[in-house]
């Protein structure tokens, strides 16, 4: 899978990128995690409020830190 | 709060149990905690002296008993209306989301534009690191330059726990007060600038960008997921706030107790007019969280200090913060940036010559 994290490097997005690795490395397997700050990127995907996060190019939510469990969940679906 | 305090924002993270059954147990929880809440709520104060004077024996005229008994009674009062309404609010906002306001603002011109840009902007969830992307997909997508400064001006003025924080301890009179002005000045603020057709003062590369509002997908919550969430926000925010407001309850206790009568009068009242825009210079760089400031302000009117100049320093420490503006820059030519913090700034000392004069 590939994870993408958007935020512009704020506590809440750093939080979010921590989160979304422990979810990754508890979930095992081949994943590729992207920190993407630029907002002309962030435009492109729609997104008004950071942290957000997208899912093989899919965005999952914006404006949130999931925790490690709800990832997870996100993440097996 | 000196670290990235702004960046209260967003929704908090949603705890892990499973949203069917946790409605009940959250509803049944909240529906015993709500009448026990006001029945604490309502004894707090005879309680807080009952303390001071009989347990520790102190005398409540005294310098130190007073104080002691402010800060007894207004540190758990704080913090328990601080909790409900950060409860009510979190709600509230899983309704409200800045994609709903701005498909509301889209297209929008003119002065109804910035009135509902400015209303929007109370109860919208808004930090500082969100304000360019939030920035951008507003104007990219067909938001009239103005009508998006009012919202700017707005999310962060007119703090929404602010405002229910100041209903519980002041009366709906001085909440009114704050909201009405605060939107008054992000309506004119926004007029202005889109008046001034200051379009061409944005930094180029902002109108380049391509901002594809279809990619996005609406959240779609339960109600035990949004009554969830409302309690995550409570854990987080009073959670995190709570050494900041102890801290701000405590000047304000020592202000209380120990500031004499008269000297506040003398610095802050009506006759002097400088403290106006002294209150705003001194608020400005003071980055505080909205509830850390309410004790100050409770303080400060206590001891003779007037309502405008109290309402403009609080105004310019939640409404006009350095991080923010800084975070602005990189979208906002410095005509615009100065533009945008001198017509804030002058409107809210407006609001604080207003009160004194009227009041």
């Amino acid at each position: 899978m590939l994870i993408e994290v958007f935020g512009p490097g704020c506590a809440k997005c750093q939080t979010l990128e921590k989160h979304v690795h422990q979810a990754v490395q508890e979930l095992g397997g081949d994943h590729q995690v992207v920190k993407i700050g630029d907002y002309a990127a962030m435009a492109a995907r729609g997104i008004l409020s950071t942290p957000a996060l997208a899912v093989d190019g899919q965005l999952k939510f914006q404006g949130k830190v999931a925790s490690v469990s709800e990832l997870l969940t996100l993440l097996k679906s | 709060m000196p670290e990235q305090p702004s960046c209260a924002c967003g929704l908090p993270a949603r705890p892990p149990e499973p949203a069917g059954p946790s409605v009940f147990r959250r509803g049944g929880w909240l529906a015993l905690a709500l009448p026990l809440w006001f029945l604490v709520y309502h004894y707090l104060e005879p309680a807080a002296n009952a303390l001071t004077s009989k347990g520790l024996g102190l005398d409540l005229k005294g310098h130190l008993g007073s104080a002691l008994a402010f800060f007894f009674y207004d540190a758990p009062k704080v913090l328990m209306l601080l909790s409900l309404v950060v409860l009510g609010v979190t709600f509230m906002q899983t309704f409200i989301t800045p994609e709903r306001t701005r498909d509301l603002l889209v297209k929008r011109a003119g002065a109804w534009g910035n009135l509902l840009a400015a209303i929007f902007g109370i109860f919208t969830p808004f930090c500082s690191c969100s304000a360019i992307p939030l920035f951008i997909g507003f104007v990219r997508v067909g938001v009239p330059l103005g009508v998006t400064f009012s919202y700017l001006v707005s999310a962060p003025m007119v703090n929404e726990v602010a405002l229910f924080m100041l209903l519980g301890m002041f009366g709906w009179k001085i909440a009114v007060i704050y909201a009405g002005t605060g939107l008054i000045i992000a309506f004119l603020a926004g007029w202005a600038i889109g008046k001034l057709k200051m379009e061409k003062d944005l930094e180029p590369w902002v109108m380049e960008i391509v901002f594809n509002p279809q990619a996005a997908m609406e959240q779609r919550m339960t109600f035990a997921e949004r009554l969830d969430l409302a309690v995550q926000g409570v854990k987080d925010i009073v959670g995190k706030v709570w050494p900041y407001l102890l801290v701000g309850i405590g000047v304000g206790a020592f202000i209380h107790g120990y500031v004499p009568q008269d000297l506040m009068a003398r610095f802050m009242g009506k006759g002097s007019w400088w403290s106006v825009p002294l209150a705003v210079l001194i608020g400005v760089p003071l980055y505080s969280n909205a509830a850390g400031v309410i004790p100050i302000v409770q303080a400060l009117l206590g001891k003779g200090a007037a309502l405008g100049t109290t309402l403009a320093f609080m105004m310019a420490v939640i409404g006009l913060s350095l991080p923010e503006t800084i975070i602005l820059r990189k979208v906002l030519r410095p005509r615009l940036i100065v533009v945008f913090v001198g017509v804030v700034a002058i409107g809210i000392m407006l609001v604080g010559y207003l009160f004194n004069f009227i009041l």
